[in-house]
């Protein structure tokens, strides 16, 4: 079954084209990997899928229902975490749930007993349990945006979005949160759209890849397709050698994995 | 040195033709800025025509006079020193700073136990600190009606939670209510109430929603915008998204100018004293009307103190709120302390 159909969706900034007739469909369950450099049009597709952004022309369908504004079957994990410094982890993953209550209840934190263990169970699963009550703020960058994970988790999405989830971190924070993005979709069944910039951290996560460059879909394919030619088109003329080489370091213990073999080609 | 230049005619001309207009543009700034301090020069001049400065009839031996008086002389042997204890007495006298007599403390500490516990019982905590307590009481009762309302009209008046022409509702209304002192706005409650502490109390109230209703407004103009999307991304309705996207984002910086304005309003609330209000500042009124200059200056010290007191505590508050590191929770800071003190003693 599709659950996200992207039909010629074309958004234009004053004189700027970010995306032009982009177009594809993403069956439930996928695990999608935007590739592209910086302005290649990642953030905006992304925003257009969320609502956050309206699209010039074009559609965008989630669960057979044309996006028109941000909406409680679809969560965002942003770049800058954007989760609450002053609350406590607990509290951050509870305003996931903020759809389904009342102001009042939700200010008093009267919310039922399930949602504050589907909370709990959410940052559980991002291993933060033993930290719930830890103020926001003084968590590091990888722990912070695992809680914007369980925030999403618990706003029990059918359709996860992270807009460069991991690139505010060091690789060694970068790779266990893009874990834990994985696991999560999995056990959950979640359709899951996530933009990166790091071919290493696409290629071991991914599942299915859509390479963006100058706002236009130049790749849309399974990990098989994404062959050194497919990333030379995706990334032009910037030196990939580096990015892979980057892999090889960091897939070290792992040499089962096909990027080993695929690398120094270039 | 000067041959050294000499290799390429062009640079040195080009150098000499920057170093010319960098001259005309100084001698230009110089010129403006003289004319700027003729102008206020001479507008300082019309403003102390406008109040007689010159005309005025002053009595210099008076004021001279009246200046011994609010710092009285005592001699111990031939060495003059203040005499503190002119205004000791009278701060005792009158019950300035406390409500029973300090003395009782090493004469009968039990009668001094059951008259604070008596004052307790029968007027309250704020009586305990007698006349300064009656002041304290105006501010901090003032700054407490007036918060609810600031909170409100300040949010509302943001721009970022309501759109343009609506929340000009709210803001022109701080904005009359701030043009407005609050040594007028307790004129306007006299039909009300009279000149007593209530109406001073409505006064400090109805100054407190206009001036910290500002800051609460100025504040949400820095809030990041990340939160407040992720607020809409989860589905949440527009009071949600504002009261944990937005004023999640200001909650210690609100606490921290509602404690600068409690210090403003006790100060508000001596002025209003002046005015018949009761508190310090009546006490002030009344004896420089009696010409008892001492009497005056003993009061201006408990003023004094008593400001002080409110700036120190709001002051600590606000550098905990403010702390980066781990502070200790209230129950931490109170269940903690024998243990604490201990430790300390055994170093």
């Amino acid at each position: 079954m599709t659950d996200i159909t992207v039909d010629a969706l074309t958004k234009e900034f004053g004189d700027v084209v970010a995306l032009e007739e982009v177009s594809f469909e993403i069956p439930e369950g996928e695990f999608v990997v935007v590739l592209g450099v910086s302005g290649s049009g990642k953030s905006t597709l992304l925003r257009c899928l969320n609502g956050l952004t309206e699209p010039t022309d074009g559609a965008v369908t989630v669960a057979g229902e044309e996006v028109t504004g941000p909406r409680d079957d679809v969560a965002m994990i942003f770049q800058q975490h954007n989760i609450i410094g002053g609350l406590s982890a607990y509290a951050n993953a509870l305003t996931g749930s903020l759809n389904r209550h009342r102001f009042l209840s939700s200010l008093l934190r009267l919310q039922d007993e399930s949602d504050k263990l589907l909370a709990l169970e959410a940052l559980d699963t991002v291993g933060l349990l033993d930290e719930a009550r830890q103020k926001a703020r003084r968590m590091s960058g990888g722990q912070q945006q695992r809680v914007g994970i369980a925030r999403a988790l618990v706003q029990r999405p059918e359709v996860l979005l992270a807009d460069e989830p991991v690139a505010s971190l060091d690789p060694g924070s970068a790779q266990q949160v893009m874990g834990y993005l994985r696991t999560a979709a999995e056990d959950r069944g979640l359709t899951t759209v996530t933009s990166l910039h790091q071919v290493n951290l696409a290629r071991k996560f991914g599942q299915r890849f859509i390479g963006l460059r100058d706002g236009e879909k130049v790749f849309d394919g399974y990990r098989e397709g994404l062959t050194m030619d497919v990333i030379d088109e995706i990334y032009g003329d910037i030196d990939t050698e580096g990015m892979l080489a980057e892999t090889d370091i960091e897939q070290g213990e792992e040499p089962d994995r096909p990027t080993a073999g695929d690398g120094p080609v270039a | 040195m000067s041959g050294e230049p000499a290799g390429d005619d062009e640079p040195p001309e080009r150098l000499a033709e920057e170093l010319d207009s960098i001259r005309l543009a100084r001698a230009r700034r110089v010129l403006g800025g003289l004319g700027l301090v003729a102008l206020v020069g001479v507008l300082f001049g019309q403003a102390l025509g406008t109040v007689d400065v010159l005309t005025e009839n002053y009595t210099l031996e008076f004021f001279l006079e009246s200046l011994g008086n609010f710092f009285p002389v005592t001699y111990v042997g031939v060495v003059p020193l203040l005499d503190v204890g002119a205004y000791v007495a009278f701060i005792g006298e009158r019950n300035l700073l406390f409500a029973s007599d300090v003395s009782l403390l090493w004469t009968d500490p039990l009668r001094l136990f059951g008259e604070v516990w008596s004052i307790l019982r029968s007027e309250g905590l704020f009586a305990l600190f007698g006349v300064a307590g009656n002041t304290l009481a105006v501010g901090f009762a003032g700054t407490v009606l007036g918060f609810p309302l600031a909170l409100l009209f300040g949010v509302l008046g943001s721009e970022r939670v309501l759109p343009f022409p609506l929340n000009f509702l709210f803001r022109g209304t701080m904005s009359a209510i701030r043009a407005i002192p609050a040594l007028v706005w307790i004129l306007i409650y006299i039909p009300l109430a009279g000149i007593t502490p209530v109406s001073a109390v409505l006064a400090v109230a109805t100054d407190t929603i206009g001036n910290l209703g500002r800051l609460f407004t100025d504040e949400l103009e820095e809030i990041e915008e990340g939160p407040i999307e992720a607020m809409e991304t989860t589905g949440a309705s527009r009071p949600q998204t504002v009261t944990f996207g937005m004023l999640s984002q200001v909650t210690t910086p609100y606490i921290a100018w509602t404690l600068y304005i409690f210090e403003i309003n006790v100060r508000i609330a001596v002025s209003l004293g002046v005015l018949g209000a009761g508190g310090l500042g009546q006490v002030v009124e009344t004896q420089i009307g009696l010409f008892a200059f001492t009497n005056a200056m003993a009061t201006l010290v408990c003023i004094f103190l008593l400001i002080i007191s409110v700036e120190l505590f709001s002051q600590r508050i606000r550098s905990r709120l403010r702390a980066e590191t781990e502070t200790m929770g209230l129950w931490e800071l109170v269940v903690g302390f024998p243990r604490r003190f201990l430790e300390s003693l055994a170093r």
